[in-house]
């Protein structure tokens, strides 16, 4: 192993420095050093979305990103999502609500997919949702209630106030 | 807002559900396996001395040091033939050789890849899957043989108007829990051990370690937090004693996490292939039906020999035919071990049984509903295990799903713009594993609230929350005011196994009786305060009423200074079939289910589509509509990817496509655009579980649908691309044109 390096990023809002090494993933970093356990280990080759975290607003897997390569940006994981009092985010309560989840590790990654989709495109059509979310998997099958909630949270934010 | 339909949806939306994987204890050590690279191999040498050289690395074990060790050296929950790790040979590609701790993770996996390991070649030609030889001895393959005799099939065969032979194969899938194995062992001080661990089989576990370490199985102590899915994978010990071995060494707690790649031969489906032999009258009845099914249980027995006895139990397909003789065989290879897995061995034998009947149908020219109506089991019909059935719906349930279709007789494919579509159907039987023992304990606090006490585990079916609404029922409490445990063997009481779409009925069988249990104990205390007699104290609506007066449970609670008041429940089923005939009691109840599907067939590049989905199951009482959907939601995406693309690829006993790079399963992309779930329901029915109900009926109602808009059948799963184009291409060599 080579020797560590010290990165500035941000995470969840906050600034943080950390010594990583250079064969260190982002999803490495965010669990072992900053005990952040949303984003999930599924696959490790960027295949199934269940490390999926949001860096500069924009979906990545966490087990194939170098952390080296997270230096001076910008990491929103799901442990960031919630408001100040604990609140969900809207997308959290539509998935809560329509039961958009069995053993739900795949959950925080679908969540934070959905967030960029909906970021992206406030109204999007059934097949964009569908087609968008599809390099997350749900090995428990459920995708129908995913979709639900996916329409869901964007009509609740696209509502006023 | 609308109520949670799960207890934990919180927890689950914001990642801080907690797993195995999350768990980690001070001074805790990282492990990683050396996996064999041959198939079938002497281990001439295990050099560890490159990997002892890493930084960070405690210790590297290899099969002989585990002998100087406390702890067996061979596992397994049927037959101890799995080695913890292999020191003399090697069986499949994957197999342990050698194990890691170290202080980092990456320290574990850099020393484990520099494990050097020397073969030795053996000689080839032994029998192979197909090649069953019973007695073991050097030259065996077989596993084991399960058996089923009834009536007298070869002369019914003999005078039968017809006879059709057709066999059918499955190969081995993997069940992907996106959360692999994983565990966490820490032992001692004492004879003390602790394991954080991805098992659906606590209990079993526990005694298992506890019988491999020979000590006293209460001396064990099996935590299980929730699990990221498990689908069968994580029933029985699998990488609990190579992580026990590694903490006894290391002398400090070690957690070890599966890769992908590892999870892929860590346990598999069994690959299977069936023929069935079936006799019918000039009515179209079945009057005879042997089976032969060869299951591949890999290189060692796991729970295979269970596996096998209820594929072969449900071979013959649920159907009333006075004459059955089943031989169902577990046979071993070189390949990695096969397991439980979501249906046991009985979606192997849908995907032959029904895909048989719709053969039959088509060679009699009789409309294949019409087919499968004459002869499905109906109440007061006898098993061919020998067993009276109550409660028969497949009927029901498949005249339901064909309807949804809008089935009406042998339709013709529609064929347009190079594409045919077509529909089909099936129906299944299932049981459910007997006998078996569920225990629960439910502790009422002095604020009203009710703690329940079991060791079910939590993998995403919502058994937490199936367990709490029939609580609160039973009790009249509100279900938020019912907390439900994880599981822990030093303190929840004993669960047999959460697995066999079980739970719901038998823990919440277990619970039930725990709430009556402190109802009784309640209306005692409830007499005592109230100065009445105890039969004149009832439990209504979440409060205790008595012509003397009412009161809160929680002023029960207080008002008896009993500081809190704890009710205990059991449900246990009989059962069990004799070895030699397979008579007796298969299942203390069945699970039944038809689904029916259209699909459309690309001609030109054999991609198949789903268009819809119809699965209709047997429920008896739907617990939580939300969850049961979810479960039914889930056996059509499972049995899809298995349907369609789902299949190890092994090459020289080395898998090819360990990676979900390689390997698909299916996406939301792949889901049917209609998929109807429906849940058949009754008055005081006793519950079903749903967990792998809806399941067998999907790859055959997908293949018959397939079979009729290609006009041929293919036999073997995946219907991949590749396939359908090969059938096209056969049937168009030979001149009959497809109906």
């Amino acid at each position: 192993m080579d020797a560590a390096r010290e990165i500035e990023l941000t995470v969840n809002g906050e600034a943080r420095a950390l010594d990583v090494s250079s064969t260190d993933t982002l999803l490495t970093v965010l669990r072992r050093d900053l005990a952040l356990l949303g984003a999930r280990e599924g696959c490790g080759v960027g295949m199934c979305g269940a490390c999926t975290v949001l860096v500069d607003g924009l979906p990545v897997s966490g087990c194939l990103m170098p952390a080296l390569a997270a230096a001076g940006r910008s990491v929103t994981t799901v442990e960031g999502l919630e408001g100040r009092n604990g609140e969900l985010h809207p997308i959290q309560q539509a998935y809560v609500e329509h039961t958009a989840f069995q053993c739900s590790y795949c959950t925080p990654g679908f969540v934070l997919a959905t967030k960029a989709l909906l970021d992206g495109n406030s109204d999007p059509t059934e097949d964009e949702a569908r087609a968008y979310l599809a390099g997350n998997l749900c090995r428990c099958g459920s995708y129908v209630k995913i979709l639900d909630a996916v329409l869901d949270a964007a009509a609740r934010l696209r509502a006023p106030g | 807002m609308s109520e949670p339909t799960l207890i934990d949806a919180r927890e689950r939306v914001t990642g801080r559900l907690e797993l195995v994987p999350d768990v980690a204890l001070p001074g805790m050590l990282h492990a990683a396996l050396t996996r064999g690279t041959r198939p079938h191999a002497l281990v001439t040498r295990v050099d560890t001395e490159a990997a002892r050289r890493v930084p960070g690395v405690k210790l590297v074990l290899t099969g002989a040091d585990i002998a100087g060790l406390a702890i067996r050296g061979h596992f397994g929950p049927v037959l101890r033939d799995q080695p913890i790790l292999a020191s003399d040979r090697v069986r499949f590609v994957g197999e342990p050789v050698a194990a890691v701790a170290a202080s980092s993770l990456a320290a574990a996996r850099e020393a484990a890849a520099l494990v050097e390991v020397e073969y030795g070649e053996l000689p080839e030609g032994g029998p192979t899957f197909r090649d069953v030889v019973l007695n073991r001895g050097d030259g065996g393959n077989v596993c084991n043989h399960f058996k089923i005799r009834k009536g007298d099939v070869d002369r019914a065969l003999d005078s039968a108007a017809h006879v059709f032979e057709d066999t059918f194969s499955t190969p081995a899938v993997q069940h992907v829990p996106l959360e692999t194995h994983a565990c966490l062992a820490s032992v001692g001080p004492g004879p003390e051990v602790t394991l954080w661990d991805t098992t659906q089989t606590p209990y079993a576990v526990a005694a298992h370690i506890a019988e491999l370490l020979d000590i006293d199985a209460s001396r064990v102590r099996i935590v299980v937090p929730s699990l990221g899915g498990a689908y069968g994978a994580k029933c029985y010990t699998k990488i609990e004693p190579v992580t026990v071995a590694l903490a006894l060494a290391a002398r400090a707690p070690v957690r070890l996490e599966l890769t992908r790649e590892e999870e892929f031969v860590t346990v598999t489906k069994h690959a299977s292939e069936i023929t069935l032999t079936t006799g019918l009258d000039t009515d179209g009845r079945i009057v005879a039906r042997a089976t032969s099914c060869l299951f591949n249980t890999g290189a060692y027995a796991d729970i295979g020999p269970r596996v096998i006895k209820n594929g072969g139990y449900g071979s013959p397909g649920p159907y009333a035919i006075p004459n059955v003789r089943v031989d169902s065989y577990a046979v071993y290879t070189n390949l990695p071990p096969a397991g439980a897995f979501r249906g046991y061995g009985q979606a192997q034998a849908a995907w032959a049984y029904e895909s048989q009947m719709d053969l039959i149908a088509e060679r009699l020219s009789v409309d294949p509903l019409e087919l499968r109506l004459r002869n499905l089991l109906r109440d007061g019909d006898d098993y061919h295990t020998g067993e009276r059935l109550h409660v028969c719906r497949w009927a029901e349930l498949l005249q339901s799903s064909a309807a949804a279709i809008d089935w009406n007789g042998g339709q013709a494919p529609v064929r347009a713009n190079g594409k045919a579509r077509a529909k089909g159907f099936a129906c299944v039987i299932k049981g459910q594993v007997t006998p078996s023992t569920s225990t629960a304990t439910v502790k009422l606090n002095d604020d009203g609230s009710l703690n329940v006490l079991t060791s079910s585990v939590e993998m995403g079916q919502g058994v937490k929350t199936a367990l709490a609404i029939l609580a609160s029922e039973r009790l009249g409490v509100p279900v938020d005011q019912v907390r439900v445990s994880g599981v822990d063997t030093a303190i929840t009481p004993y669960d047999q196994q959460t697995s066999a779409s079980r739970s719901t009925f038998c823990m919440g069988t277990a619970v039930v009786n725990a709430v009556d249990d402190l109802i009784w104990k309640l209306r005692l205390l409830g007499a005592e305060l109230l100065g009445a007699p105890a039969e004149d104290v009832r439990i209504e609506a979440g409060a205790l009423h008595a012509p003397e007066g009412s009161r809160s449970l929680a002023d029960v609670v207080r008002g008896t200074r009993a500081g809190n008041v704890i009710g205990h429940g059991r449900f246990q089923t009989e059962g069990g079939l004799d070895p030699e005939t397979g008579q007796g009691v298969a299942a203390a109840h069945w699970h039944q289910a038809a689904g029916a599907a259209e699909v459309e067939v690309d001609l030109e590049t054999g991609k198949i589509d789903v268009l819809r989905y119809h699965t209709a199951v047997y429920a008896g009482r739907v617990v939580n509509e939300a969850q049961a959907t979810l479960q039914a939601h889930g056996n059509v995406a499972f049995g899809l990817g298995q349907t369609l693309f789902e299949e190890l690829c092994f090459d020289g006993g080395q898998l090819r496509n360990a990676n979900l790079g390689d390997y698909m399963i299916a996406g939301s992309e792949d889901m049917p655009r209609s998929l109807v779930t429906e849940t058949l329901a009754e008055e005081g029915a006793e519950i079903h579980g749903l967990g792998e109900t809806a399941l067998p009926a999907v790859a055959p109602a997908i293949g018959n649908a397939v079979a009729r808009a290609l006009g041929c059948r293919i036999s073997s799963l995946p219907l991949t691309p590749e396939k359908v184009l090969r059938a096209i291409r056969d049937r168009e060599a030979v001149p009959s044109e497809p109906a």
